[in-house]
């Protein structure tokens, strides 16, 4: 009986010797060998992007990527259990520019520096629609009836520090109009209807949202607020081009907790890079209104602290920094 | 005709009725268990229909829809435990039925009446579109506000006995969802410097706390003082409602549909303020209202006609405004959207041929779901003759599982069943739980519409009382709480004069 009992000892001691050390040095050379768990921190686009997203890049790593709905506190949750999680690979973040503003607005005590970028996948541009009655053709014709008001401009938004209020923000401000206007938050996405019915002047709101409207005559978009004008607007010019200096899109992309090894992450980049210039994407890309927008690890990790920088400047004109 | 025509021929393919009839299923499996929610179904369903055409796609996020919303019922009434929280009102009259041993024909009244609302709104949608998208632009901030503290006000009618313990139930349901982020101005609220505390309560989370957990615990208490079950459960006929029961009904149904679909119609309300204020109006203008909350099949038809009539209802926002309702149909648009269908106005210039198809398949869920539910009642009804406690071990486990799948979130296993107890101890002290779920329905939207409308006006006052549609729901608020008042000073001087003849 102690004969076995030893034996059986000493047998699972090796089991999980096995498990422990030879496990992890197989898997950094060998990965992936499991499913890989991709936290996805909001609902909407986001989600589906992130569901298109990873079915591609299952077949390219030949393991399912697994997209994992973790939402709730405007990312801060699914950030906090990704960093929390063990750096090897099989569990990443899709994560966003709202890395940057949860850490400077205090929702996580953590910032970028504590993940690994994979790569970029996507970018979305925000675009500026008012109602269809008002008579300004341009940003610049707007700036001046917005001068010459009484009162103040009613901007939807969809909540105080929200990317919608980010993007407003610099982009009123480049327009010197940033203090006649005052900002309404509603939920996600009334902001079409609140401007058909006319209780408000303005609102930034994703292409996807004013499409169909602008499509219809209901509304007027007029500024795309990223470098380059997006595929479901393609006459609306972007603000740079009417003069205003700004470049604000919302970059999608992966990450992994700090000390992820590379060659993990560059597995891991290259199904992200083929998934992401794949037809299928692309053809995603045009239904749902976002442009694929592939970086490599580097220059992605270089993207989110140029960002960082930019996302301080602005919550701090606003006093929302913590 | 013709594209009417050109939908037929795309939405009746043995494919395409395949797809709806496998959403309505797996919808109605999900909205009738306990603990796992029709959301979740509809979530998991997406990423399926990626290599799907378009037309089976949304008929089977269509079909998971409404069986889900349909669904709910199914546990509502068999356990008291509703499957949504559009299944809460019917959970009132639902159970006592079941108690009476009458379980088979408040379920398929409930799946009839359902069926009879969900298609009374299609066709309100079909012919009206245009005028009802019109109408549900002008409710902004405070008619909504105004719409929802209506939807309050129906507390009164929930509360059984004492006005004041619905009334602790509705505060504790509001204050419960003021945890997490506030979504106006960004800020941290009651979270206690935890990062899960972020999330806040979840809807689902709670209602699985607040219904099954307290049945879980009742039928363990009873088994440890080794009573045995009641015994009405035991005696089980299967029959369904006859012609009869509904032509008494019809007004109710044609009333109750109405309100539903109004409900529906207008962005961010949705299913559970339709099926409460339903109820409360059956209840308030039955001629023997005091038979409710005892058993009464008009505490059935009302809720669970509103609550599918609000189907059709939600799709005019959907379609004509491009604007969800709720979580559900969130992903809903996300798949149309994924298809190539873009909600909005220009969708019935552009693409008609696709609204169409979308009619067709919601009949043909409807055809599922009556074939479905009416065919399972028998099999529906086999769960009361479980032993009670072996029910409550597989509840529970579907509870923890399902409170985990809503956000995965190890954190919400615990706020569900810190909830659940909580809601046991409420019932012990007499305090109904049907309140709290009402109030954390309605809580956020009443605090943030009233919150985005005195930020419209600058904090002015004027923007409630000048416009008729708010003043005309606060009026209708206030009425409904000075009848209840009335009416319950009136209850409790016939009792004080019952004890004095009694003595």
């Amino acid at each position: 009986m102690a004969g076995f009992l030893k034996r059986w000892i000493v047998g699972s001691l090796a089991v999980v010797w096995l498990a422990l050390g030879g496990g992890q040095a197989a898997g950094a050379a060998d990965f992936p060998t499991k499913p890989v768990e991709m936290t996805v921190l909001f609902g909407g686009t986001a989600n589906t992007i992130a569901q298109v997203l990873s079915k591609l890049m299952t077949d390219k790593l030949g393991e399912p990527v697994v997209p994992v709905s973790r939402p709730g506190g405007g990312g801060a949750v699914g950030y906090a259990f990704v960093q929390g999680s063990r750096p090897d690979g099989y569990n990443i973040v899709w994560n966003s520019n709202s890395i940057n503003t949860s850490y400077h607005t205090g929702k996580i005590p953590f910032d970028y520096s504590a993940f690994e970028p994979i790569a970029q996948v996507s970018k979305e541009t925000p675009a500026l629609a008012v109602p269809a009655d008002k008579n300004w053709k341009t940003l610049g014709d707007m700036a001046k009836a917005v001068k010459a008001m009484k009162g103040t401009l009613k901007v939807g938004i969809s909540g105080k520090g929200s990317f919608t209020h980010l993007t407003s923000a610099a982009l009123f401000d480049a327009m010197g109009i940033g203090d006649k206007v005052r900002y309404i938050s509603y939920g996600d996405g009334k902001a079409p209807i609140e401007l058909l019915g006319g209780r408000i002047d303005a609102a930034i709101q994703w292409p996807g949202q004013f499409e169909s409207y602008a499509a219809a005559g209901k509304l007027k978009v007029l500024a795309v607020t990223g470098k380059e004008r997006v595929n479901l607007l393609p006459d609306v010019p972007t603000a740079t081009e009417q003069g205003f200096d700004i470049d604000i899109t919302m970059w999608r992309g992966l990450a992994a907790p700090k000390g992820t090894p590379a060659n993990v992450i560059k597995t891991l980049q290259d199904a992200a890079k083929a998934a992401t210039e794949s037809p299928e994407f692309k053809s995603a890309a045009e239904k749902l209104g976002f442009t694929p927008a592939y970086l490599d690890a580097q220059a992605f990790g270089q993207e989110i602290a140029k960002d960082d920088t930019f996302y301080k400047k602005l919550l701090g004109s606003l006093s929302m920094t913590n | 005709m013709e594209t009417l025509y050109q939908a037929a021929l795309l939405s009746l393919t043995p494919w395409a009725i395949g797809a709806v009839g496998l959403g309505t299923l797996i919808g109605i499996i999900f909205g009738s268990i306990p603990g796992l929610t029709f959301t979740v179904a509809l979530a998991l369903a997406l990423p399926i229909t990626f290599g799907m055409d378009t037309v089976p796609a949304i008929g089977l996020l269509l079909g998971t829809y409404i069986g889900g919303m349909t669904g709910g019922s199914v546990s509502a009434i068999l356990l008291g435990i509703p499957g949504t929280p559009s299944a809460a009102a019917t959970v009132m009259d639902g159970y006592p039925l079941t108690k009476q041993g009458r379980a088979s024909i408040a379920l398929g009244t409930a799946v009839i009446v359902s069926t009879l609302g969900g298609i009374f709104s299609l066709i309100v949608m079909m012919i009206s579109v245009n005028l009802v998208s019109k109408v549900a632009i002008e409710f902004g901030p405070a008619e909504i506000f105004a719409l929802v503290l209506f939807g309050m006000s129906t507390i009164c009618g929930l509360s059984g006995s004492s006005m004041i313990k619905g009334l602790i139930a509705g505060t504790l349901g509001l204050m419960i969802m003021t945890v997490g982020i506030d979504e106006i101005d960004g800020v941290n609220r009651m979270t206690f410097g935890v990062v899960n505390m972020l999330q806040g309560v979840n809807l689902l989370v709670a209602m699985i706390g607040l219904f099954a957990i307290p049945f879980v615990i009742e039928v363990f208490a009873r088994h440890a003082r080794g009573e045995g079950e009641k015994n009405e459960t035991r005696s089980l006929r299967v029959e369904l409602p006859s012609l009869r029961l509904l032509g008494r009904n019809s007004w109710l149904i044609t009333r109750c549909s109405a309100i539903g679909t109004v409900i529906g119609a207008i962005p961010g309300t949705g299913g559970a303020i339709a099926a409460f204020l339903a109820y409360d109006h059956a209840r308030r203008f039955s001629k023997t209202p005091e038979r409710f909350g005892r058993g009464a099949i008009e505490g059935v038809v009302a809720p669970k006609t509103a609550n599918n009539a609000v189907t059709g209802g939600t799709l005019i926002p959907l379609l004509s405004l491009g604007i969800p309702g709720d979580p559900a149909t969130a992903i809903v648009l996300a798949g149309l959207k994924i298809h190539g269908v873009t909600p909005g106005p220009s969708l019935f210039m552009n693409s008609e041929s696709v609204v169409y198809g979308i009619y067709i398949a919601v009949v043909i869920a409807y055809v599922f779901i009556l074939l479905i539910q009416l065919g399972g009642i028998r099999l529906f009804v086999y769960v009361l003759r479980i032993p009670q406690q072996l029910l409550a071990v597989i509840i529970l486990v579907l509870c923890v599982i399902g409170a985990y799948t809503i956000r995965n979130s190890v954190f919400d296993i615990y706020t569900m069943a810190v909830v659940g107890v909580g809601a046991w101890v409420l019932l012990r002290v007499g305090i109904p739980t049907t309140p709290v779920i009402l109030g954390m329905v309605l809580g956020p939207t009443l605090e943030n519409e009233f919150r985005t409308a005195m930020s419209l006006s600058e904090g002015h006052w004027n923007i409630f009382y000048t416009s008729p549609v708010a003043m005309a729901f606060v009026g209708l608020a206030a009425l409904v709480v000075v009848l209840q008042s009335f009416s319950e000073l009136k209850l409790r001087r016939k009792a004080k004069f019952a004890e004095k003849s009694n003595a």
